[in-house]
Order: structure tokens, then sequence, then C-alpha cells
């Protein structure tokens, strides 16, 4: 409980971290929060902790500049400062509910978020009291491929060790196309496991063919195999194997989408590797200024002027000589007056 | 007779961009560049084909946020005066570069285009190209899909299937209104596809859908065609997978077509190379230099000393791909009939906006195509969707797997670091609008429009687009931001109609800046 606390009073930087020390040896990746640089950034400032519901009390400023994995940008605002604001332009970091939600990211990875609220742990600290203290937090990824999981009936299960402060995380769950449940709970030091929430269901995809085939719409391995070549634009002649890393290969290529949602980034900007470098360009303008009725050419093409008689032309000035009468006639056509500049540019 | 068929797919979307509160907004020029360089001319070739007798077939989708944006009086009058401010800049280029002839040429060519695009925008549309779009639909060569309502991410609303439902319902009712009839197939936003999902396409009367080719390649039982052939769902709709040889070779940026050397350079835009102050009243009116369209060099090669652009020689080269595209799926189709018994469907699907946007010639390489197809050789025919179905109504049974055509084929472009954070609130946003349809079944007077606003406002805030910028953008702090906003309006608005307090000028308002959907009903949300 005490952890909780911390959690609710203070500023705290979440950061991603890898976490080598988990269960069953799975790789997983997490925004940890990092009670300890917190604190400087609330240094100066007296917070004082809320005791209110949990929906007013933590704000996080969602960074808004790009971020990178490795450096996560999030910041939690400290209880109770600047609520003003909160309506206006931040979003709530929790809701004040207890619930877990799963996500398949692909056939091996699923992301999960939780949170869990004041009165749950209320609850559980006045059910089993100071035993909480030493408890570790865990996630607890059940197998439930192929059954209507009711708590118990899983095939199998595996738990993730994670830090009190966390409330996101990736899972490594490793074979596709099974069924998978998480319960992000407590495990008591005499190995009791106390479920804080349980999340929906979800199903990662195969990542190859199905072993499944259809009788009516039956296929030979050989043909099959032929098939998905052709389909994936790998040619035919190659095996079961061949094709699998082909298929992740071209999936990592670059003819995914791209053009739609990214209209202001580029498709295929070649890496610019661009060193010192220097550009020159020469622009030539002239102008000039006659009765506002007389008829004007320059180089022979009529030119529009200004009201009040006035033109300026402005041209793109390559190497080499320019011959440029200017011809005036007045409106009358018995008026004629003609100047030709004549402009030399080198570029040595 | 032919042995087998040709789909070509243009997805057109862009994301909901439309700022009344200010008068020069950065990102709606995404709509205007799109107008100019893809839907006009898009438009101009499939008129020609027409005009001209060739018999083609194309399926496009269209998605709502577009179809809104492209029907908007307040952008249709800021795409106008943007494309005069064009003109205006062509003509100066045109006098600017008279002793540069291989640019004052280019200028000229600008120019002529720059106001055919204003012939056909206003003498023929008057304003309003879906017309357009429709006509050519309702000549029987165009197949209009729709798409989600705002291009929601599907495959992240897993627990929230009513906002698919909503997504879906919300994008046939606009359909509907804009094109008279029901649409029979939808383009899922990013391809991305949940098993299940397919019952709700169901339930609004859509007949098929896309998959990327590892949808049905993974699906189960095992597809007897591959992607030659589309397969039911176990709810009767009919999905089609994408061929990846036919996409490999427009879509690469490696090997791709539009990577050749003699194309338009998109990255030289003379509104990043001209002198600041001759430039300036065509950029950003902050200052910022933009993108005006008029592009002076080829690609040239791997090389910074670029080369002028030659239109001449780009386009016998697109030409000359048109060609070998035909070829290369005339020895497909050929291959595969032998092989499979049966005539295959090559589905090729594109982003409507690579063709002239990114690959200005890509309009070109379309035209090439459709004529050589219906004139020089037997082998391939082309078709949509619905014309196959209704000629093959007999197809496998199988459960396509969950995919995407994002990087690494599903979800971690939507869901990674960079946006991640995005989901929680609006899962909870997905519950709480569940909790007030099922609240108010009958709402009336302001309570109703409340409800109406907080549906558009969560539909908006589900745009894919948004966590695509923040993984992938030049324009993160923006898309952050819209993606804030939507929440904080949704949940405010949540907030105001539960306790029954809504303010009425503050709905007015947000009625007005996010004017989408107008004929929405909030019970979508079910």
């Amino acid at each position: 409980m005490k952890k909780t606390a911390v959690k609710k009073s203070k500023s705290t930087k979440i950061s991603k971290a890898k976490s080598k020390s988990v269960a069953k040896t799975k790789k997983t990746i997490s925004r940890r929060t990092n009670v300890k640089s917190a604190a400087k950034l609330v240094k100066n400032k007296v917070v004082k902790p809320v005791h209110s519901s949990v929906e007013t009390e933590v704000f996080p400023a969602l960074a808004e500049g790009k971020q990178q994995v490795g450096e996560s940008k999030f910041f939690r605002r400290p209880a109770g400062v600047q609520v003003q604001e909160r309506d206006t332009y931040e979003l709530p970091a929790e809701y004040g509910d207890t619930r877990i939600v799963i996500q398949v990211r692909d056939p091996y990875w699923i992301y999960s978020y939780w949170e869990i609220n004041a009165d749950k742990w209320a609850g559980l600290r006045q059910e089993f009291g100071d035993v909480l203290n030493s408890a570790k937090r865990m996630l607890r990824i059940y197998d439930i491929t192929g059954v209507i999981f009711n708590g118990n009936n899983f095939n199998s299960f595996f738990d993730i060790e994670i830090n009190d402060c966390a409330s996101t995380w990736y899972i490594n769950v490793g074979t596709p196309g099974r069924s998978y449940c998480v319960d992000i709970g407590l495990l008591l030091s005499d190995g009791k496991f106390i479920t804080l929430a349980r999340s929906n269901c979800v199903t990662t995809p195969l990542d190859g063919p199905s072993s499944i085939t259809d009788e009516e719409w039956m296929v030979v391995e050989d043909d099959f195999n032929k098939l998905y070549g052709l389909s994936v634009g790998l040619g035919v002649g190659l095996s079961s194997a061949d094709i699998k890393r082909k298929i992740t290969q071209r999936l990592q290529s670059d003819i995914s989408s791209g053009a739609i949602s990214s209209f202001g980034s580029p498709v295929k900007k070649m890496d610019q590797k661009r060193g010192f470098w220097l550009v020159v360009n020469t622009e030539l303008i002239v102008y000039g200024a006659t009765e506002p009725d007389a008829k004007v050419t320059v180089q022979g093409r009529p030119i529009q002027l200004n009201k009040e008689g006035t033109f300026s032309l402005r041209f793109a000035l390559p190497d080499g000589e320019q011959t440029i009468p200017v011809k005036a006639v007045s409106s009358d056509g018995g008026e004629k007056r003609v100047i030709t500049p004549i402009v030399n540019k080198k570029t040595i | 007779m032919e042995k087998g068929y040709l789909c070509i797919v243009l997805h057109g979307h862009l994301p909901y961009v439309r700022h009344p509160e200010h008068e020069d907004f950065l990102e709606e020029d995404w709509l205007y560049e799109a107008i100019t360089e893809t839907y006009i001319p898009l438009i101009n070739v499939f008129e020609k084909l027409i005009d001209d007798n060739i018999d083609f077939r194309i399926t496009m989708g269209l998605s709502p946020t577009l179809i809104t944006m492209l029907m908007d009086p307040l952008l249709q009058r800021r795409y106008l005066k943007h494309l005069e401010s064009l003109i205006e800049l062509a003509t100066k280029e045109v006098e600017r570069t008279q002793w540069q002839p291989e640019f004052h040429k280019l200028a000229l060519m600008y120019l002529d285009k720059f106001k055919l695009t204003r012939h056909v925008f206003v003498d023929k549309y008057n304003r309003n190209i879906i017309q357009a779009f429709k006509n050519v639909q309702d000549a029987g060569k165009l197949e209009i899909m729709t798409c989600g309502a705002t291009h929601g991410f599907f495959p992240l609303m897993h627990v929230c299937r009513e906002s698919v439902r909503a997504q879906v319902r919300t994008a046939v009712d606009q359909y509907k209104n804009v094109f008279g009839r029901p649409p029979r197939g939808i383009w899922l936003p990013e391809c991305g596809f949940n098993p299940g999902d397919d019952e709700v396409l169901k339930e609004s009367g859509l007949r098929f859908f896309f998959v990327d080719s590892h949808g049905i390649l993974h699906g189960s039982p095992r597809p007897k065609y591959g992607v030659f052939a589309p397969v039911y769902c176990k709810s009767g709709v009919a999905c089609f997978g994408r061929d990846i040889e036919s996409s490999k070779q427009v879509w690469s940026a490696v090997e791709g077509y539009p990577g050749d050397y003699n194309y338009r350079e998109f990255y030289r835009d003379i509104g990043f190379e001209l002198d600041y102050e001759y430039i300036k009243p065509y950029i950003h009116s902050d200052g910022i230099r933009v993108n005006t369209g008029m592009k002076y060099y080829k690609i040239t090669g791997e090389t910074d000393d670029k080369q002028a652009y030659v239109p001449e020689t780009a386009m016998q080269k697109a030409a000359d791909q048109a060609g070998n595209f035909m070829f290369n799926r005339e020895k497909q189709v050929e291959a595969l009939y032998d092989m499979l018994k049966k005539k295959p469907i090559i589905i090729s699907p594109y982003d409507a906006e690579l063709f002239g946007h990114w690959w200005y010639e890509g309009p070109d390489w379309l035209n090439f195509l459709m004529r050589k197809i219906a004139c020089d050789q037997k082998t391939i025919k082309m078709i949509t969707p619905s014309e196959y179905l209704e000629k093959y109504p007999s197809n496998q049974v199988i459960t396509p797997s969950m995919s995407t055509w994002g990087y690494k084929g599903y979800n971690e472009v939507w869901l990674e670091g960079s946006n991640d954070w995005i989901y929680r609130h609006l899962h909870k946003a997905s519950d709480r609008m569940s909790e007030l349809v099922r609240s108010y079944p009958k709402a009336g007077g302001i309570t109703l429009r409340a409800l109406n606003q907080a549906l558009r406002e969560l539909l908006l805030a589900q745009s894919s687009d948004w966590a695509f910028i923040m993984k992938t953008g030049t324009h993160i702090p923006y898309a952050v931001k819209r993606t804030k906003d939507h929440l904080l309006r949704f949940n405010k608005l949540y907030h105001n109609i539960k306790s029954r307090n809504v303010n009425e000028s503050w709905l007015n308002d947000l009625e007005y800046t996010d004017n989408i959907f107008p004929t929405i009903d909030y019970r979508f949300h079910s």
C-alpha cells in the first residue's frame, strides 16, 4: 500500500526499461516509472498529496515531441497542481477503474495496459493486511486456446514480475495462433496468487499456413507450397521453411502502405548523407516606367504595365549574354523609345 | 477468351483536417495537393477513357473523411483560392524562366495543368469532384467502396466492437446519402482485419472487403487457390487477398516503377528552392516553406546534381512500364490458369495518393495500362469485385487471419512506444459512448445533439492517421493534439450529458468546428 501512495502523491517520470528478472525467461519490455528521478522534477515545488479519487489526481502531460523507444518523454504532473488545465488540456492518467486490457501486436507479442483503483486496494488491504507489503506484482498469462476460460481450465500459464508503478507491458507470448487471457495480480510470499483484474481474451494470428485443410477444397501440400510461393511473389520451388522465412522478410520490406497517412512525410526519400554544400543562383530584375497608357515590349514580348506605368520583370539568369531590348510606344503610336541593356553572366 | 482477371484497387484517404478557426492551416494542404495531383488527374484519365470508348474497370475506396472534405464548401472555397495562387505563381514562373528553355517548358506545362484543373474543378463540377467519381461509377467503369468512417483501425478496437460498428454504420450511411445507393464493398482501414469484424460488415449489408496476402494465406482452413480467388468468411462476406508480385512492381521504393530516373523528383520543389522574398506569397502564411507542386527536376540518379525533367521521356517510360506490367500479368495469369485449372483474379491495391502526388506519372501509367489491356492482348480482363462475385458465386469458406498491410504485416505500426498511450483513452471513450447509448435509447433536443456530437468526436479521435503520424510523421504535435482535442471534447460531452447540463453555446461551436457526418445517429454505436 505504501508504494501506491508514493505513486499518487509524487510526480514521476516514466521511462522505458528492459526487465530481465522475469519469470520463465520471457523477454518483456515495459514502460517503468522511475520514482527516484521524479523527485528532481518537483524539488522546488511544495506538493501536497491529495486524497481524492484517482481520476482527479494524476495528469500526464503527454509529450508532444517525437518519442523514441528507450527515451519515452511521458511526465506525470504533481498531484493537484494545475487542476485548472485538466479539462482543457490534459487527459486523465487513469479513470478510477479496476481493469486490464490486452491487445494483439503481432503473432508473438501482446500489449497490456491496466489500472487498479483505490477501492480495490483498500479492500485488499482490509482482507490481507500487512502480507501485501511483501507481495510481488505479477502478470499471469494464461494460454486458453480452445477453451471457454472460467479461471481454472487454462492449458498453461506463465508469470511476469512487474514493477509496482508500471501500467503497461509488452508481453512476448512466443507462440502464434494461440488464445490468451491475462491477470494482473499479487503473488504472496506463500505462493498464493490474488487476481486484481482479469483481461479480455485475444487470439494471436498464425505466422504461417494453417495445418487445417478442407475436404471439399482439398489441396495437396506440394501444390499449396507452390501456390503460396506464387502468392507472395517468390515463385515456385521453395520449401515451406524457405517460404516462411521469406514471408517474414516480405512483411518487413518496403511495399507496405505508407503514402496515405504520411502525406507530409517521405515514401522514398533517399538517405541524405550530404556533406558540406553550397548552391548559388542568379536572377536579374529588369524594371522601369513610362506613360501608363504606353505599349511596352521586352525582348519582343508585350508586357502589362502597372497602373502608374511602372513594370518589373524577374528572370533567372543563365550563363552567357542576354540582350534585352525594352521598347515603349505611346498610345497614339507617335512616340517610340528603345533601351537595350546587355547582360553578360559568367560563372567561374 | 481471357484466362484470368485483374482488379486494380486504389484506396483514397486523407484524415479530416478542416480548421475554420484559422485562415491558413498547414495540414489542410494535404487535401489541396491531393486534389491537384491525384484526384483530378485520375478523373481526367477516367473521363478520357470513357470518351475514347476504352472499356476498363477500376475499384476505388473513398474514405468518408475524404468524401466529406471534398464536399465541404469551406474547403472547396479555400482550395480554389489555393489553386488561383498556384496559377499566379506558374504565370510568374513562365516569365522568370524565359532564358532557361528546359525549365520554361515545364513552367508552361504546370500553368496549363493548373488551368485545366481549375476548369475541371469549377466549370465542370462546380467544385464538387465527388460528382465526377459518381459519374464514372454510374457509367459502370468504377466501383466505389466505402471505408471506416474516420479510418479507425479495427484490429485495435477488439475490446469495443461497438466502435467498429459505429465506424461501419456511419460510413455506409454517408455512402447512401452521397452515391444514392448502398456500398457493396469496404476497404478496411490499413487493410486491418480481425476475425469477426466480417460479422459487423455483414450487418451493414457489405458484401466484400480486402486483406493483405497473409490474411488469406494464413487463414484456416488452407485456401485452395491462395490469393487468386476470393474466399467467404463464415458470415458469408467475401474476402479478396492482395497479390504481392504486382504490388511490388509499383510499390517498392527500390525496384518499383516510381523510382525510374526519368521520373519527376518529388523532393525538389520550388517552394523550398527559390528566393525567399519571391516565393513568400505562395508558401505558408507564417513564412514556412512548403511544397508548391512545381518541381523542375527528374530523379536523375543517386546524386544531388539533378537534371531538368523531360516530360516526353517520362511519358515514354510510363508507357513502357505499363506494357511491362501488362506482360507480367499475362505471364502470371497463364501460369496460374494452368496450375489452378481456374481463372485467377489478381488483386493489385495501392494508395490512390501514390498516383500523381508521390509518383507524378502514376495517372499516366494507369492510363496507358488501361488502354493496352483493352487493345493489345486477350489473356487478362479487368474486373471489379462485384462483377467477379456475380460470375463466380461459389467460393471456399475460411476464416482469414488477423492482418494489416502495415510494416511487418500486423498492428505494430499503430501499437508501439510512440502511440500506445492512446488506447487506454480511446477504449474508455468507447465504453462511455456505449454507456450513453444504453442510458439514452431515445434522446431528443439538446441531449440528442450532444450525443450525436459525442460520437463525432469519438470517431475523429479514432482515425488511424494520428497513431501513424506519431510513429512516422513529421507532424507529430498535430497528431497528438488532434487525439487529445477530440477525446477531451468527448469526455466533456459525456460528463455534460450525464449531469444533464449541456452548454449549448459550446455545443454550437463544436458542431460548427467538427461538422463531419451531419446525419450521424449516436445509436450507430451499439
